[in-house]
Parts: structure tokens; sequence; C-alpha cells
């Protein structure tokens, strides 16, 4: 179903030489018979012919078929990969990955030293177990009474030093 | 970032953690070394101990062969002796805290007691000499030794010489 053209889409039909005969007479008959009409109508005119002296001026300054023959030796020549420019990574992609790595890193370093601190002190040789062995004897604490007496220190045979305790005995003999 | 944190946190207080309880056993470890050789005492059963009695002149005579290898007895201040002679060897047994008794041949005693063992593996000994029921002499007399080691107390007269009272704890131990 063809619907009713407007005005305008007539004038615009007409302008363009699409109207049916009968109907391109009716819209001349209908501009030419008013003076704003006929004027506009000119005014059309005068615009269409400049724009096809500008539209021939324009074709006869390109060669259209050059223009073809380059399009399309371009769209038959070989695929060159384009290399893409080095970009860096965007920062704000990176900082947060990095500050994480970061993180991560440190509760890394937090366990390792917790580790080493228990091992350290769980596996860091105390005193030793062995005593070194010390030979001799020695006074600590005497009592002479009512003597006197002296304490010497005499040499063992491997060294050490050996206690004696000498004894000013006055008394004599049983009681 | 808040579950990061808390790791980190965790970590942190984890080591604290192991750290604690790390020294604690090792406190703990050291209390219960330290309890163990100061409950040596309770738990040391009888110690053997040697008593020389050696009678020592200054008259030229024999040395008993027996305590040549007493090299201490050649040395001042025993060097001015030139005889010696042994009148007794009692051997006993020290038990910690009990009395063990040697007569000598003067008629005093001799008490010995094992009071400890020290945590170098020496005995702590008390010695007292006196006459029954006296207590003038030599009242008290505490000294350590090691085992094999002796401690001497002479001075006392005695038929013309002079008592060497040698005594030995754990005699077979002797490094001599």
């Amino acid at each position: 179903m063809q619907t009713p053209k407007t005005e305008d889409e007539k004038l615009q039909m007409f302008f363009d030489g699409e109207l049916a005969p009968e109907e391109e007479a009716a819209v001349r008959r209908s501009l030419e018979g008013s003076p704003e009409g006929a004027a506009q109508l000119r005014e059309w005119e005068q615009l269409r012919e400049a724009m096809k002296s500008v539209s021939a001026d324009w074709a006869g300054e390109i060669d259209s078929d050059a223009l073809f023959a380059r399009i399309e030796g371009e769209l038959s020549a070989p695929v060159v990969p384009i290399e893409q420019p080095k970009q860096e990574p965007p920062v704000l992609r990176v900082v947060p990955g990095r500050r994480e790595r970061r993180v991560w890193g440190g509760v890394a370093t937090g366990f390792a030293a917790a580790a080493a601190i228990f091992l350290a002190v769980v596996a860091w040789p105390g005193k030793p177990t062995t005593v070194p062995v010390v030979r001799g004897s020695e006074v600590l604490e005497v009592d002479f009474g009512s003597n006197t007496g002296t304490i010497f220190e005499v040499e063992g045979g491997a060294g050490e030093s050996l206690a004696v305790v000498w004894i000013d005995d006055e008394e004599v003999g049983l009681p | 970032m808040s579950l990061i944190r808390h790791l980190l946190v965790i970590a942190v207080l984890l080591g604290g953690a192991l750290t604690s309880w790390a020294s604690l056993t090792s406190w703990a470890s050291a209390q219960s070394s330290s309890l163990v050789k100061s409950d040596r005492t309770a738990s040391t059963s009888s110690v053997p101990a040697e008593v020389l009695v050696v009678l020592a002149k200054e008259e030229p005579g024999e040395i008993d062969p027996q305590l040549k290898k007493l090299t201490a007895l050649r040395r001042p201040p025993f060097n001015s002796f030139r005889s010696m002679k042994i009148l007794s060897r009692p051997k006993l047994k020290l038990t910690p805290g009990k009395d063990a008794l040697v007569s000598l041949p003067n008629g005093r005693r001799m008490k010995l007691t094992l009071l400890r063992v020290m945590p170098d593996g020496r005995y702590k000994v008390k010695a007292a000499i006196n006459r029954p029921d006296k207590a003038d002499y030599l009242p008290l007399l505490q000294v350590v030794a090691s085992a094999g080691d002796p401690f001497f107390v002479a001075g006392q007269t005695y038929q013309g010489g002079t008592l060497v009272v040698g005594v030995i704890v754990d005699p077979k131990k002797t490094a001599q």
C-alpha cells in the first residue's frame, strides 16, 4: 500500500525528476502559478545545475580506474603482520600484583622467620650436656676445733690438685 | 588485602607462639635436667669408698709398695717422711645422709658422710675425726672429690710418727 506523498516529498521528487509525468505537470503548474513558487523553483534549478557542475569537475579530476586498480592491488597483496609496539604493562594492573606478591612474600618471610627461630631455639645447643670432668679434690669448709691446722694442695699423678688438711696435733694418746 | 593482612598477623603470632613454646620447652627441659641432677642425692645409692690409714715417719725406712702409685705422698708436705706403712685400708660404702665410721689406731674415729653428688659428678663429703663422744679435734671438714681422687687428713701423732689418712670415694673409677 502506497502512502500519500507529503508536499515536501512531492517537491523533492519533482526536483529529482522522479514523479510521474502527470504529477510532475501538476506540481509545475502549482509552482508556476504563484510568484513564491516560481521563485523557489528557480532557486532549486540553479542549485541543481551548480551541483551537477561541481560533480562534473570532481569526476574529471579523479581517475576512478586508477583508484580502483590501486585498491584491488592492495587487497591482493600478501598480508604482512603488523608488529605491535611493545607496550608497558598498565600501571593499574601491575601495582596490585606486585603489592600482592610483596605481601605474600612478607607472609612467607614471616613463616620462614618463625620456623628459623623455632628451629634455632629448639636445636640450639644449650648448656653442654656432658659436663667436663673435674678432677681432684678441694676443701669447701673446715673447722679445726681447738687445734690449728693448714690446708695444702698437692699434685696428684695426673696433675690434679688433691686436698690435704694438716692438723697440728697437740693432744697425744688415748683419753 | 584483608585476608593477606590476616595471614601476615597470623604468621607473626604463630612465630611468637612457636618461639615461646620452644623457649618454655627448653626451660622446662633445663629445669627437669637440673631437678634430675639435684635429685641425684636422693636417688644415688651407696658409693664405695676406701680409707687409707698410713703411718708415716721421718726415719728412713720402707715405703709400702701399695703406696707407690700415690705420687702425691712423695710431694710436699709428705716428702719429709722417709717411711710409710699402711696400717689399715678399710673399705666401706657411703650412703647419702648416713654416717660411716672408721676406727683409727689412735682411738679416734673418722666419720664420713656422703652429702650429695655434684652436677659435675664429684662427691661432696663431710668428714669429722674425734674421740667417741668428743668433738674437739676435727669437728668439721667438707670436701668435694672426684671419683678415685683422694683427699688427705694428716697430722695426728701416733707411735713416733704421723697418721696420714687418705679417703678415696668411688675408687674403682680412679684414673690414676
